[in-house]
Formats: structure tokens, C-alpha cells, sequence
């Protein structure tokens, strides 16, 4: 019988403290990996979102910049507009590489309640773009092909009656290319909305980000239903050089208009990264107190079962058993516990990503489109590694302990 | 260590994205449940899909007679999901909820339908989601109130009497007056009937156990015997 079938036959003498114990380890693994996931994922759920926007740099009416860029981002109703005039004034700008004008709205969704005293509860993003300039900020957007899609094109400039629909508006709404739209726009300084009925030239690709839930028409169709015609919600820029002091000079030169900021969307995932790190330290307090409380379980769980088992160690020594099998025997039943306990561990973690993920969104609106838990084979391999470690470790005592019991002794106290 | 090994491949095989497909949920369960069943005391919810059903590529192959119309390629695939709802009252069922996805003119239309708990019979039709110029007429208390008291088996019989009888009064879907909706909303009061059957033909399915295939089958003998002559 080799040390691995002992160890394996000493545990499950005791099966329920040692599940109990496993259990322990398990849920300090899944924790630590779940948050691990957490910050990969994050972080490049935010990147993506970010790069995926297209501009370096926004320019948009004065307010919050964190809250405009995170409306960019996830979607909102809280928009300020700009005069039209800003986008005349700045495209002039020799450090601008490319510039687009973008005007928002926001569409009710009609009849979207069961209660007939209930009001509308969804609202549809529309965007007016100007599709030139549009695509060269995002030259990655192409129309889905397929059936139901095949044929998609951009809207012709002066159109009032096409859209285009992001992928994720028309799986909402359950529309192919050449179907009839209906969006409901309450047009500024006016109480009553109206329905309008538009034909759909194109539905983009996923793309992942906020585009995907947009509806897409004219910019001048788009501010004439809004009643808002000389003004735009955002100007977005990408410039030839981007750095620090480029960046402070084109801010410099065009935050003199009273009305407008310049928001670098850098800087705004700078400040949401750290937002958010800051409750990831604290979970990472957490999830490294539940680790080093598993230990401990460990370490107490497997010196319970020396001490119960003095009186058989010293038989063993008794009969010729070496120190070093005795401390391998000890050591390879923490090593078994830790490691069983990582692998279920890690199991959870990948199995409740999503439960983490749904979890974590409904707690707090983070701002970005796509999975912000990403538990990968990488992650997954260094908590079986620090699983190990950690089994290493919290065996050397009880191992030592029970290596280094006197046969005649431990026979006695065994008794 | 084979042991092992299996459960890291398994984890590094789940280590991945996963995608959903979109179904038809009511946006406020508890409240919307609530509203509609004054008593209730609690509700379950279960997900329903073709393809985790036993006999599941059978049953699709079967739906559109049923519906008596075309699948959407797209939206109504065999991996669509659906959600029943079953109401209790205490530890009695009082109700069971069920809603689609119909594609309406300018938009989805989201229809549900609130149904006895043992028969299947239509209490109440409702909709969660509707945008139309004939909204109005389409979600008026006096149009919704026709489908009450109707089961799938008046649908399956209405398909014979379309045909042998189309003014017998025995007809109860056939008596159903259609809303002022114009031209502009004739395509979303069809889309509205389409999706009212496809939630009691989906509901025969998923909780009641087909209970009434056989008015279907009796009403497809009856309509072949009258080609046939």
C-alpha cells in the first residue's frame, strides 16, 4: 500500500469532517477565483467598451463627464445638448484627425406595461449619425448577413423614413432588413409624442458595446423629430497625435466655450477603473481572510486527526515505519484535502460565473457591454497552484508533529 | 489522477462564454403575477424549451400545423425558450401565465395569456409589450375580454368551421369581433390572434399534456374527410 492509498483510506475514516473541511477550502477557492474573474473580466469589458466607441476624446455639453461618458457607455436618459455651432468651430482644428457629429434621443416604448394605468416602461436609444464620418471612427461595423439580413445598407443622408438597428434592437424587437419600425419621440418643448413609422435598410453585426441596443438614422432626420435642429448631444474626436500634452492643448483651445467640455476617455476609465478597484480590494480583503481561515481549518482538521491518531503512528514507527514516511503520510493528506478542495473550488467559480456576474449587475450598473466575469484556464490554474501551495504549507506542522513522535510514547498516550 | 483530469478538462471547457436566446419574460414577475391574481400568495417560474424536451424535435416538427402558420425562421427556432408561470394560493395552483414573442408591424408584440390551472382555459389576455397605431384598440378591456372562456380546443375547431361552417354560431373564435384597427393595424391584430393560439398550443404542450390534441386530430380527420368528398 503506497502513502497516497493510506492518506486517501486515513480521510475518509472521518468523511464528514473531512467533506466539511474540503467544503471550507472550496468556497475560499471559488471566492478568490470569482473575484479574480471579476477584475479580468471588468477591466476588459471596459477596454472594449472604451476602444469600441471609436474617439479618444468627447466633446459634450458641461455636467458630470463620468456620467455623460458612462450614458455613452450603457445607455441613459439624463442627455444635454450642445449648439450644433461647436461641431462648425472645432472641425477646423488642425490636431483633429477625424470628427463626427452624434446627436441622441430617446424614443418611448409605447403600450410597454400590462397595467393599463401604468406608463411606458422601455425606452429605445436613437442615434443620429453622420454615416461618412461615423465609419471612420468605427470602421469595424459591418451589416448582418443571413436570412432575414441579407441586403443591409446604410440610410440614405437626407432619408426621414429608414434606420438602421443595432443587433441588439432588432433581436429585441424581432426585426429583419426591410421591416417596418415604429418609434414613439416626444419632440422637445412638446407634451404630445408621436409614432413614426420607418423602413430598416440594415442591422449591424454585435459588436458588444452600446451600439448594439442603438437605433441609427440621419443626423438631420434625427434632430428634426426631436425638435432640436441646431443642436448635438456629443462631437467625438480622435486626433492625429494622442498624448498628454496634445490632449491639454486641444483642451485648452476649446474649453474657452462657456457651454462645452472636453472628456478624454481615458481619463474616464482611469476614474472608473479605480471606482471600482476600490470595492475590489475590499473583496479581495475578503476573499484572502476566507482563504487564510480555510487553512486553518485545514491545519486544526488534519492535527485532530494526528492526535486521534497517536497511539497507531507509534505502532507504525514501532514496527519500522521511517520519519520521513510517517511526515510523507501527514503531509499528503493535507496536499489531498487542499488540492480536492481547489478543484471543486474552481468548478463553483466556473459554474457560478454566471450567478457571480448577474449578481454583481444587479447590485451596481457598472457601465459596460459583455461579460464582466471571465474565469480563464489561466485563473483557473493558478488557484489549483496556490491550492497546492497552500496544502504544502499547512501540512509541514502536523506532518512535523506527528514525524516526530516517540514510538514507546505515542503508544502510551494512544492507549 | 483520471479523476482529475476530467474535472480540469471540464473546467477549462466551461471556461468560456455562453449565449442565450431571447424569450418572452414578464419584466416584473411578482408585481405583474399579483396584479393579475389578486389572491396569490406565491409563484414558481420554470423554463420550457423544445430542445430539453424528451420528445422535443417531434413536437417543433409539429408546431406550425398546430399554430396553423409558418415558423419565423429566426425567432422561433427549436432553441427559443419560454417561461411558465404557476400562481398558487397557498399550496393551491390558481392560475398559470405564459407569453410570446409575436413580430407585430412595427415592432414585437409581447402577448400573455392567464389561464385556469387544470384546464387550460383562457381567464385573461394581456400585453406586455405593443407598439401600433392600433394599440388602443388592441388593448381595450372590451376586445380582450372575447378570449375568456376560450380553451385550444376552440381554436382547433375553428379551423374546421372556417371551412365547412363559417357563420355557425358553435364557432367561438370565429364570433370574436376584430377592433376598429384600420388597415395600419390589421397586421398586428393578426399577429395578436397568432399569438394568443401559439400560447395555448404551447401551454397544451408544457403543463398540460397535450390534453387537447385530440380536438386537433378530430378536426383534421373532419377537414380531410371534406376535401376528400
Amino acid at each position: 500500500m503506497n502513502h497516497f492509498t493510506l492518506a486517501s483510506k486515513n480521510l475518509l475514516r472521518r468523511p464528514v469532517r473531512t467533506l466539511l473541511t474540503i467544503a471550507g477550502v472550496s468556497l475560499a477557492v471559488a471566492v478568490a477565483v470569482s473575484l479574480g474573474g471579476f477584475n479580468l473580466g471588468y477591466r476588459q469589458a471596459l477596454d472594449r467598451s472604451i476602444d469600441r466607441l471609436g474617439f479618444q476624446l468627447m466633446i459634450m455639453a458641461k455636467g458630470c463627464p463620468y456620467e455623460a461618458a458612462t450614458m455613452m457607455l450603457k445607455g441613459g436618459t439624463g442627455l444635454l445638448y450642445l449648439p450644433s455651432e461647436t461641431y462648425e468651430n472645432v472641425k477646423s482644428d488642425e490636431a483633429i484627425l477625424s470628427i463626427t457629429p452624434i446627436f441622441v434621443g430617446i424614443a418611448s416604448k409605447e403600450g410597454s406595461s400590462i397595467r393599463d394605468d401604468a406608463g411606458a416602461t422601455s425606452f429605445s436609444i436613437i442615434s443620429g449619425i453622420d454615416t461618412e464620418s461615423f465609419m471612420t471612427m468605427k470602421p469595424w461595423l459591418r451589416f448582418k448577413a443571413g436570412t432575414g439580413y441579407d441586403g443591409g445598407r446604410w440610410f440614405a443622408k437626407d432619408s426621414t423614413n429608414e434606420v438602421v438597428l443595432g443587433f441588439e434592437a432588432a433581436e429585441y424587437e424581432q426585426r429583419k432588413v426591410g421591416d417596418t419600425f415604429y418609434s414613439t419621440i416626444t419632440p422637445n418643448g412638446q407634451t404630445d409624442s408621436k409614432m413614426h413609422e420607418f423602413k430598416i435598410t440594415g442591422i449591424l453585426d454585435r459588436t458588444g458595446t452600446q451600439d448594439d441596443g442603438t437605433v441609427f438614422m440621419p443626423l438631420k432626420n434625427a434632430q428634426h423629430l426631436f425638435n432640436r435642429n441646431q443642436e448635438l448631444t456629443i462631437i467625438g474626436i480622435k486626433l492625429k497625435k494622442f498624448n498628454a500634452i496634445e490632449l491639454r492643448e486641444f483642451e485648452g483651445r476649446w474649453l474657452k466655450i462657456p457651454e462645452v467640455q472636453v472628456v478624454s476617455l481615458q481619463q474616464v476609465k482611469g476614474t472608473l477603473v479605480s471606482l471600482v478597484g476600490t470595492a475590489q480590494v475590499m473583496i479581495a480583503a475578503v476573499a484572502i481572510i476566507a482563504v487564510v481561515v480555510a487553512v486553518i481549518g485545514v491545519v486544526n482538521t488534519i492535527l485532530m486527526s494526528v492526535y486521534e491518531r497517536t497511539g497507531e503512528i507509534g505502532v507504525m514507527k514501532a514496527i519500522g515505519a521511517y520519519r520521513s514516511d510517517i511526515f510523507k503520510l501527514i503531509w499528503m493528506e493535507t496536499l489531498a484535502v487542499c488540492v480536492t478542495g481547489g478543484l471543486v473550488g474552481c468548478l463553483l467559480a466556473v459554474v457560478g460565473a454566471s450567478v457571480v456576474e448577474a449578481a454583481i449587475r444587479s447590485l451596481i450598473n457598472l457601465g459596460v457591454q459583455g461579460s464582466i466575469v471571465r474565469i480563464t484556464p489561466l485563473l483557473v490554474g493558478g488557484a489549483l497552484g496556490v491550492s497546492v501551495l497552500l496544502g504544502f504549507f499547512a501540512g509541514l506542522y502536523p506532518a512535523w508533529r506527528a514525524a516526530s513522535m516517540r514510538p514507546i510514547k505515542a503508544i502510551r498516550e494512544g492507549e | 489522477m483520471k479523476p482529475i483530469v476530467a474535472i480540469l478538462s471540464v473546467l477549462l471547457l466551461l471556461s468560456t462564454e455562453v449565449r442565450a436566446a431571447i424569450g418572452c419574460t414578464l419584466s416584473n414577475p411578482a408585481q405583474d403575477l399579483k396584479y393579475l391574481f389578486p389572491e396569490m400568495t406565491t409563484y414558481k417560474e420554470e423554463a420550457r424549451q423544445f430542445d430539453k424536451l424528451g420528445n422535443g424535435a417531434e413536437q417543433f416538427k409539429k408546431l406550425p400545423a398546430r399554430l396553423g402558420s409558418k415558423l419565423d425562421p429566426v425567432y422561433e427556432t427549436y432553441e427559443t425558450p419560454y417561461t411558465v408561470y404557476s400562481v398558487f394560493k397557498g399550496t393551491n395552483l390558481i392560475g398559470v401565465v405564459h407569453g410570446v414573442n409575436e413580430a407585430g408591424k412595427g415592432g414585437v408584440i409581447q402577448v400573455f395569456i392567464a389561464t385556469t390551472p387544470d384546464t387550460g382555459v383562457i381567464k385573461t389576455v394581456f400585453f406586455q409589450r405593443l407598439e401600433s397605431p392600433a394599440a388602443k384598440a388592441l388593448k381595450s378591456k372590451e376586445f380582450r375580454a372575447q378570449f375568456s372562456g376560450l380553451a385550444l380546443g376552440d381554436f382547433y375547431k375553428h379551423d374546421y368551421f372556417v371551412v365547412a361552417e363559417p357563420t355557425s354560431d358553435k364557432d367561438k373564435v370565429g364570433r370574436i369581433a376584430a377592433p376598429a384597427v384600420g388597415d395600419a393595424g390589421q397586421q398586428d391584430y393578426q399577429a395578436t390572434l397568432r399569438g394568443i393560439r401559439k400560447n395555448l398550443v404551447l401551454l397544451d404542450l408544457f403543463v398540460f399534456g397535450l390534453r387537447y390534441d385530440a380536438h386537433y386530430v378530430r378536426s383534421q380527420e373532419l377537414l380531410e374527410t371534406l376535401t376528400a368528398k
